[in-house]
């Protein structure tokens, strides 16, 4: 082939950038390109909207909506109240789901709660979560989160892509948008379902998905088993130094057809074949836990060893942070009881509870733990009456959006407080003198109102951490410029460090 | 209804058809000393598009009474406490200019979007020269250029003011590939490229374009860009996810583009068949697209609240999909910057409101109400032709048409139900109606309802055709355009309001829209017109005298990756695989376990994924089954969107999990090895098999480079299988179907690795 200077030079400089970009682990983000020119980076500081406290994000999902009455919303007032019809003006003439019929009467938890010592006065948890309970003294545990939406399906939407109908990126995508990825052997935003013992409810892909944005921003699947990545692993019968080859030919065809066009689409898919190959030693590396230490499955528990149980996935998810993933997320499924709570929420809990205090503890002690932010929680939360006949077995909790818990730990969030106040029968949100948020005073989206915190609010106060302006990371599609938080959202001051 | 913006003195951005009242002429005159020296900036172009995105936040249409709007003439000269934003008697002391140039107290502000100097200057030029409004050029009817009769000439204009020329045409065999693939989403046989690369017909690629146009392939091709406008699906797509009947919809699309339906009653059956006089069944089933919203059954859902969501989806996507407009702020509030009152988008809404299926679908496969229709395509055109004998039927015929009808399935179809009040809803929130009742209504400043429009979902449809309805035949047009050119002339092809980008040919997108209208709505036609220009035929190679990376200017011929269904139909019809069956139910290709468990209800009939076996697996992918929940992986790896809102156009992107699917999906290792064994069966050597392979995928003979790269690769895989032949067994063991088990094992095993590497290759998986 003729040298020609001018198409080499080009050749270089197209390259130059595209692998440039992709070497500052900006090749996909934003923000670079939305600060202009009066930005300017700081050492190790990234390309964000201000200086970030967390560097990387694991949220731990849970979908149907934990009951706070029976995990973190202590209320021991409620027994007075048992079996009682739910008072109208604690109602205040909220809206219930076509599946609470009848009276609605109060149903105090059955489960002892424990005060522990965090570094506010302490905190009530219950029985449910021991290991959780002892690092309390991490988490910030929020009471007032809110919602309007009081169906799975719109509420879950609603959390994880700022809108109750289906259509707009997910946080996840959002975040990939705007940080890129640090880690050019493994996707930017990774997703794990954990596997329960309850799968009585949905996910959708839109959870995860890239909505309008492009779709390199969706977040990748990590299964658990054989093949963690969908078709990572070469056929049967190709060996990886074959695949090698495979990829010099199609380089080389590439190249050649690249000198024949010009299209720089060309380079960019030249490089995606190399990461592919890349990720296809990467993955069974990050998934080996054979150098995984004595102590490490003293704090996870032997259920780690399992594939897909919660605990597997979040000693995955260490491994995916400590090696610059910065978006991961788990689901997990189950936590709509609207009957046999009995036996089901406990069951929930098990799932659960150990592979949280594990994952705190294990970022606190590689020292990940200050710019890793995690958050754990549901679409909403659950009602302070019961479901189904009163005290029976097979009782269970509606769902109830005016106010639920969630927790953070991590990057940049004050630890060991607890955050916001609810009613004595769980079912309002109070403000800083303790009088009920009801009727006009009722949170919305629409203002701040400070001890409570809507889903809008939390989304930003997410971004806010990993140093994205929620106002500021948009998308323009069809002639406006999205936001994850639609037109709403306050960074929640009080949480942060 | 009170009109957003009152035409009365003929300056308004959306009201008014014309732009110069003697108000303005005068306006004009004043202005003229000023003007003589100052460049007048396009206000479609360059003034309305910096006032809609920087301005019209705070001073657009969504305005209070007694705010500054920016939206039209009248508004901006109103004197306010004293004061004018733009002073008519004296433009250079208008009061805008002194804000836009107020360094510390800027208008916009700091903290909203500020302007940038050439839009300060842009502003600055427009008002002092005479500060003229005209309408958003969308609201505008299209006009004709008299002066231009093609597309090229539009194109060539364009090239010619900027010092340049069309490049070369593309070699034959390319543009036969190229053609081929545009127009059925399949590359051409090669029987077909011999005979025309063989021809001394200087028409033979004309006549090559008419026969991809009769092929069935066709239909099929452009179905599949409909089907993700209107978000096509065969589940509910909420809560459960469960089956529902729709897919003789999706049959009915096809043959609609095959039979090259007008596409005025193709919009018009979709919208209101079932409204027609004495429908037929084609008529019918076409409303399955008032049905196609997601729906949901879920525990708790309140009726009244997804009456409202599902007509929010319907008003929502028939803006995308008709207006190239987002409508979706108006659910909320009056448009920040499109003509769109929130009176009107529940007017809009009105239309839908009283359709008679219940807003909860009670996970049903058939909600009421539904229709029975042909099980496949193959049935449905026998249908017709029975049908179309009257009573004129042998008895044979008779009883065949009696077999038909006992085999249908069911689909689900709009009809009207007993009247719903409609009302405006304060921030589009259900418990809070507000008002009089609603009678369904248009869009003010887009077309008129025609006057004898029946105020229901006919009378929505007629507007749409109407023929001064500036904005369906633009929309449409555009997406072809797209489909070929691989980006619109609109590049926002889902935004064509104040927001959306300014066209790179605006006379020339006039012109096709006009030529749509006035040829009787003809599709194949505008496709005709588009493949056969010279902008399509052109060589595609990038140019290195022009810096022109996206291809505004058109200077060289379409390239882009391929759709997700493309790449998988050419690789099983270069294989030999693909099974030609058309229509029915959705087939479920082979994809990894656990997929649709993992994510799945307990009680969801879509939780688990049973794959289908036989030839079903090899139907085109405009068949394969689309849970919206979750997608078949090989199209939503290759960008495919999930159906659960309007997809105008998709995105292309570059991602390592697209390479490990491109080089280890089973189907293509299958379709790969089913290649191999054709190909080595013969007596030729390496170097004219490796030539045959690049016939078959590429549509030409391979170059040197492709020929040692394959040659070598060849040689290192063979000499890795002749050393554990057993590799090479387990290879060929994927897939389903029979091997042939004459041919040498490590022989058919390395063509089977050569094969899926040209298969994940750019000339393969490319347009250009």
């Amino acid at each position: 082939m003729e040298a020609d200077p001018i198409r080499e030079h080009e050749l270089m400089m197209t390259r130059r950038q595209f692998f440039g970009r992709a070497r500052l682990g900006v090749g996909t983000a934003a923000l670079a390109g939305l600060l202009g020119p009066a930005f300017s980076a700081g050492p190790n500081q990234g390309t964000t909207h201000h200086r970030s406290r967390a560097k990387r994000v694991i949220y731990l999902f849970m979908e149907g909506g934990p009951s706070q009455h029976d995990l973190w919303d202590y209320k021991p007032k409620m027994r007075e109240f048992a079996g009682a019809e739910l008072p109208p003006h604690i109602r205040d003439g909220q809206r219930v789901t076509g599946m609470s019929k009848g009276t609605l009467k109060v149903m105090p938890s059955e489960y002892s709660f424990s005060q522990y010592e965090n570094h506010d006065r302490g905190i009530w948890v219950s029985e449910l979560l021991p290991h959780t309970a002892k690092v309390v003294k991490d988490l910030c545990v929020i009471h007032s989160v809110h919602t309007e939406a009081i169906n799975h399906d719109p509420a879950i939407t609603y959390i994880q892509t700022g809108s109750q109908i289906p259509g707009r990126p997910s946080l996840g995508a959002w975040l990939s948008y705007g940080l890129g990825s640090e880690n050019s052997d493994l996707p930017s935003y990774i997703v794990m379902h954990s596997q329960g013992t309850q799968q009585g409810t949905s996910l959708f892909g839109r959870l995860w998905g890239s909505g309008f944005i492009p779709s390199n921003h969706q977040g990748v699947i990590f299964r658990g088993g054989e093949e963690p990545v969908l078709y990572l692993n070469n056929p049967k019968g190709v060996l990886r130094s074959q695949r090698r080859h495979q990829l010099d030919a199609l380089a080389a065809i590439n190249q050649e057809h690249y000198r024949d066009f010009g299209d720089p689409g060309i380079l960019a898919r030249l490089e995606q074949h190399e990461m592919a190959y890349r990720m296809q030693a990467a993955v069974p590396e990050l998934m080996d836990l054979s150098e995984e230490s004595g102590s490490t499955w003293k704090l996870y528990g032997e259920k780690a060893r399992t594939p897909g149980t919660f605990e597997a996935c979040c000693l995955n998810a260490r491994r995916l942070a400590e090696r610059g993933v910065r978006n991961i997320q788990i689901f997990h499924r189950g936590w709509d009881q609207h009957d046999n709570l009995r036996t089901e929420l406990p069951a929930q809990c098990k799932d659960v509870d150990r592979g949280c205090m594990a994952l705190i503890t294990d970022l606190k002690r590689r020292g990940m733990l200050e710019d890793t932010l995690v958050v754990w929680g549901g679409e909403f939360g659950r009602t302070a009456y019961s479901q189904g006949e009163y005290g029976s077995d097979s009782y269970g909790r509606d769902h109830h959006p005016r106010c639920f818990t969630m927790w953070m730990a991590g990057g940049g969030i004050k630890g060991g407080i607890t955050y916001g106040q609810t009613d004595e029968l769980g079912y309002n949100i109070l403000d800083g003198d303790r009088n009920p948020l009801v009727g006009e005073h009722q949170p919305t989206k629409h203002h701040f109102t400070p001890g409570a915190v809507h889903v809008h609010d939390l989304n930003a106060t997410i971004l806010h951490l990993l140093g994205i302006d929620h106002t500021k990371l948009t998308y323009r599609y069809q002639g406006r410029d999205f936001r994850l938080t639609d037109v709403h959202g306050h960074v929640v001051r009080d949480l942060l460090a | 209804m009170k009109p957003l913006f009152p035409p009365a003195l003929g300056i308004s951005l959306f009201g008014a058809r014309r732009l110069y009242s003697s108000f303005s002429v005068f306006i004009a005159l004043a202005g003229v000393a000023a003007a003589a020296k100052t460049p007048k900036p396009d206000f479609a172009r360059e003034v309305l598009p910096i006032l809609s995105d920087k301005c019209f936040v705070c001073h657009g249409p969504d305005a209070e009474a007694d705010e500054l709007k920016l939206t039209h003439y009248e508004e901006a000269v109103r004197l306010r406490d004293g004061t004018q934003a733009i002073n008519p008697e004296e433009f250079k002391d208008s009061l805008l200019l002194e804000r836009i140039a107020d360094l510390e107290d800027p208008m916009p502000p700091v903290d909203e979007k500020p302007l940038i100097e050439s839009e300060r200057e842009i502003l600055e030029n427009w008002v002092l020269s005479g500060a003229e409004y005209a309408k958003h050029w969308s609201f505008e009817e299209p006009q004709r250029d008299a002066r231009f009769n093609s597309v090229d000439a539009f194109v060539k204009a364009d090239l010619r003011a900027n010092g340049l020329d069309f490049s070369p045409e593309a070699d034959l065999r390319t543009l036969v590939r190229r053609a081929s693939l545009v127009l059925t989403g399949l590359p051409p046989d090669a029987e077909s490229m011999e005979v025309i690369a063989s021809s001394q017909d200087p028409y033979a690629f004309d006549t090559f374009v008419d026969q991809l146009l009769q092929s069935e392939g066709y239909g099929e091709h452009r179905a599949r860009y409909w089907l993700d406008a209107v978000r096509y699906g065969d589940t509910a797509g909420l809560a459960r996810d469960t089956r529902r009947g729709l897919y003789p919809y999706r049959d009915w699309v096809i043959q609609a583009f095959n039979d090259n339906l007008p596409i005025d009653q193709f919009i018009t059956w979709q919208l209101a068949g079932d409204l027609l006089p004495d429908p037929s069944l084609e008529q019918q089933v076409a409303t399955g697209y008032v049905r196609m919203n997601p729906t949901t059954n879920e525990g708790g859902s309140i009726p009244e609240e997804f009456q409202a969501k599902n007509n929010f989806d319907r008003v929502e996507n028939l803006g995308t999909v008709f207006l190239g407009l987002s409508m979706q702020c108006a659910r909320c509030h009056t448009h920040k910057y499109d003509p769109i009152s929130q009176t009107e988008y529940f007017q809009l809404l009105a239309f839908f409101n009283n359709t008679a299926e219940k807003p909860l679908d009670g996970y049903k496969y058939d909600l009421p109400p539904v229709e029975k229709a042909p099980r496949d395509i193959a049935d449905w055109k026998r249908f017709k032709q029975l049908k179309s004998l009257g009573s004129t039927l042998s008895g044979d015929q008779v009883l065949e048409l009696a077999e038909i009808e006992c085999r249908m399935s069911t689909t689900l179809v709009a009809e009207e139900g007993d009247p719903r009040e409609t009302f405006l809803l304060e921030r589009g929130d259900y418990l809070s109606p507000s008002g009089s009742p609603l009678q369904p209504g248009v869009i003010d400043a887009i077309g008129r309802m025609p006057n004898d429009a029946p105020r229901n979902r006919l009378g929505l449809a007629q507007w749409l055709t109407a023929p001064d309805n500036p904005l369906v035949a633009r929309v449409l047009v555009n997406r072809l355009w797209q489909q070929v050119f691989g980006v619109g002339l609109v590049r926002t092809p889902e935004e064509f309001g104040l927001q959306g980008e300014h066209p790179t040919h605006p006379e020339l997108l006039d012109f096709l829209a006009l030529e749509f209208q006035s040829s009787g709505w003809d599709q194949k036609a505008i496709l005709r017109r588009l493949v056969l220009s010279k902008a399509f035929r052109q060589s595609s190679a990038r140019r290195l005298d022009i810096d022109d990376p996206e291809n505004r200017l058109y200077a060289r011929g379409p390239s882009f990756r391929l759709d997700a269904e493309v790449i998988r139909d050419s690789t099983l019809f270069a294989a030999g695989v693909l099974d030609p069956f058309m229509g029915g139910e959705g087939v479920k290709p082979y994809q990894p376990p656990g997929m649709w468990e993992s994510i799945g209800h307990r009680k969801s009939n879509t939780r688990v994924y049973v794959p289908d076996t036989g030839p079903k697996v090899y139907r085109r992918s405009i068949y394969v089954y689309w849970k919206r929940a979750s997608p078949h992986p090989m199209m939503t790896i290759f960008d495919a969107p999930n159906r659960e809102s309007a997809c105008a156009g998709r995105s292309r992107t570059d991602t390592p999990l697209q390479s490990l699917a491109l080089l280890n999906e089973p189907q293509r290792i299958y379709s790969a090895r089913t290649l191999a064994e054709s190909m080595v069966d013969s007596q030729e050597t390496d170097e004219a098999l490796v030539n045959v392979l690049f016939e078959t995928l590429a549509g030409r003979e391979a170059n040197q480079t492709e020929q040692i790269a394959c040659v070598s690769l060849l040689e290192k895989t063979k000499s890795a299988y002749l050393a554990d032949p057993s590799l090479a067994e387990s290879l060929l063991e994927i897939g389903e179907g029979q091997r042939n088990e004459t041919l040498d094992p490590v022989e058919v095993a390395a063509w089977t690795q050569v094969i899926v590497a040209v298969m994940a290759s750019d000339p393969f998986i490319l347009l250009y």
